[in-house]
């Protein structure tokens, strides 16, 4: 039977995603990396002596949300290609593609497993980041009820905002690692090239503003046109306004939402598009 | 020759990839553009001129997003132990590396600054044969190069924290401490005091730098307005030191009894 006689399945796709999440969360690495990162983030405590500049729980959500971007990233990119080429390269691809499984069922399925496993991750270290402010926050308040009269010092709902777009570009990035997989023959390059992409992406904007400076109309094109090539990944880190001003802003959270949900469709879409071309 | 199609599909893949990406990008900006706006308004950080002095210092770490702090902050300790080794270019290539990283906190700006105005002069005092040897004129052009480092580094803080009271004051301090100019210390402890923010010690000190430069009745009519304002309950405002001031300028402008101000 081929691809062609049958409909694209969720059910597959699901199959696909639920394995992939199972095999991820067995991995010694994600546990190696929730570790580390949660240790981390309660490290903060004793971090605070070395605290100059920022408020205390400024400096915790600050730093939590550091260990969620750098962790969370690496898990990210090494994850999406160990799962995507342990398939290839233990042979259950081919097994699993001579059945009539559509390649974006295989493609998404493991997307979808990946986002997963980085959803628990994200979930843990905001969860863990929260707590910590609680409780730091509580202590700070019963010390100076008077000052503060019992009113909240940290926007949660900011946070948790800020938690999930963080996920959302998590998920571009797993997206993009799934595209550089679907045409590399090795894990190795996958990760490197990922982190090459994460690090243009983080920093693209910086070529937009030099591209604005530049007089030589065909280096300043070639420049415009590599930053709508690479997403603006900075957009997405929204955790410096938590606590500033009026704090994070519904409509921005909306549009940056849709941005990256836009990218992981058209960047899945594309890793389909290039896996389908690939031989395995 | 035969043309073999097939070795060109790769080629034809990786095209339609980057015109996918390149289509999504530009598609993407009406919904990206508005929100980077904000986004980028709100976070000073990311502008590429503050990020000059951080590139190639291997803190893309602290410059991906998180970490900012933290880097930050280690660096303002390695700062501090390269200021004890009285070493100028490294110490104030590693303050601004503080601000560039990290921009919000006023401590590193504030600090930062007072190790350029007032040790580095004395360093490099130290360095050109100490104080005896030196004649008074080097001093005096150590002081004016070092303190016009720490005034425009002071400003580009200003570019972070547009008219903190605590920012321009420091700047006023500069003028005052290191280059004696008292004139311009007082347009700066005026601009200052004029920010709803400001500690109540500005307006004070402004009144007294108007005072040195023997503009006593504008200093009188500056306490005069200032005096209604502050609260008589706060320690801070030192109501009772202004009006103890009016009653002395009143004595030197020797202002009429009936004239003199009523609380």
């Amino acid at each position: 039977m081929s691809v062609a006689s049958v409909p694209f399945s969720f059910g597959r796709l699901g199959l696909i995603a639920g394995n992939t999440f199972l095999e991820a969360v067995r991995q010694k690495l994600f546990l190696f990396l929730v570790l580390i990162t949660l240790g981390l983030v309660l490290s903060v405590l004793f971090l605070l002596t070395f605290n100059f500049g920022s408020s205390e729980l400024k400096f915790i959500a600050d730093f939590g949300f550091g260990a969620l971007t750098f962790f969370g990233s690496a898990l990210t990119i090494a994850t999406t290609a160990q799962l995507f080429f342990s398939e290839i390269e233990n042979r259950t691809a081919l097994t699993l593609l001579a059945k009539p499984i559509w390649r974006a069922e295989f493609v998404f399925g493991k997307f979808l497993g990946v986002f997963a496993v980085i959803g628990v991750f994200c979930a843990l270290t905001i969860g863990t980041t929260i707590a910590l402010l609680m409780v730091r926050e509580g202590q700070i308040l019963a010390a100076a009820t008077d000052e503060f009269e019992a009113r909240s010092l940290i926007a949660y709902g900011d946070l948790l905002v800020v938690g999930l777009l963080q996920w959302l570009k998590f998920g571009v990035l797993t997206a993009i690692v799934l595209l550089i997989a679907s045409f590399s023959n090795t894990n190795l390059f996958t990760v490197v090239t990922g982190f090459f992409v994460l690090v243009i992406c983080h920093l693209q904007y910086l070529a937009r503003d030099q591209w604005s400076n530049v007089d030589n109309i065909l280096l300043s094109g070639a420049v415009r046109a590599l930053s709508f090539i690479f997403p603006n990944f900075q957009l997405f880190n929204l955790a410096d306004e938590i606590g500033q001003g009026s704090g994070v802003s519904g409509e921005v959270a909306l549009r940056v939402a849709g941005y990256g949900l836009v990218y992981i469709a058209v960047i899945g879409g594309l890793a389909v598009y290039s896996f389908r071309n690939r031989e395995i | 020759m035969k043309f073999d199609a097939a070795a060109l599909r790769p080629f034809r893949t990786g095209l339609v990839v980057v015109l996918g990406l390149f289509v999504a990008g530009l598609a993407l900006r009406p919904i990206e553009g508005p929100a980077w706006e904000e986004v980028r308004a709100k976070q000073p950080a990311l502008r590429l001129d503050s990020l000059k002095d951080a590139l190639g210092q291997g803190v893309t770490v602290g410059l991906l997003g998180g970490f900012r702090a933290i880097v930050a902050d280690f660096i303002w300790i390695r700062t501090n132990s390269v200021w004890e080794t009285y070493d100028l270019p490294k110490t104030q290539t590693s303050i601004k590396l503080v601000t560039a990283i990290d921009p919000r906190p006023l401590y590193f700006w504030l600090n930062g600054s007072r190790m350029i105005a007032y040790d580095m002069p004395n360093w490099r005092i130290d360095k050109a044969g100490g104080y005896d040897a030196v004649p008074e004129s080097v001093k005096r052009r150590f002081d004016e190069e070092q303190s016009s480092v720490a005034i425009e580094y002071l400003e580009g803080g200003l570019g972070f924290h547009p008219e903190h009271p605590l920012l321009v004051l420091e700047i006023g301090n500069v003028h005052l401490n290191r280059l004696k100019d008292v004139e311009t210390a007082s347009r700066y402890y005026l601009r200052a005091s004029q920010h709803p923010d400001a500690p109540y010690y500005a307006a004070r000190i402004y009144a007294e730098l108007l005072r040195r430069q023997e503009r006593h009745a504008e200093a009188y009519a500056f306490l005069k307005a200032l005096y209604p304002t502050l609260p008589k309950d706060n320690v801070m405002a030192q109501a009772a030191v202004v009006l103890e001031r009016i009653r002395e300028l009143e004595e030197e402008l020797s202002i009429p009894e009936a004239e003199r101000f009523k609380e």
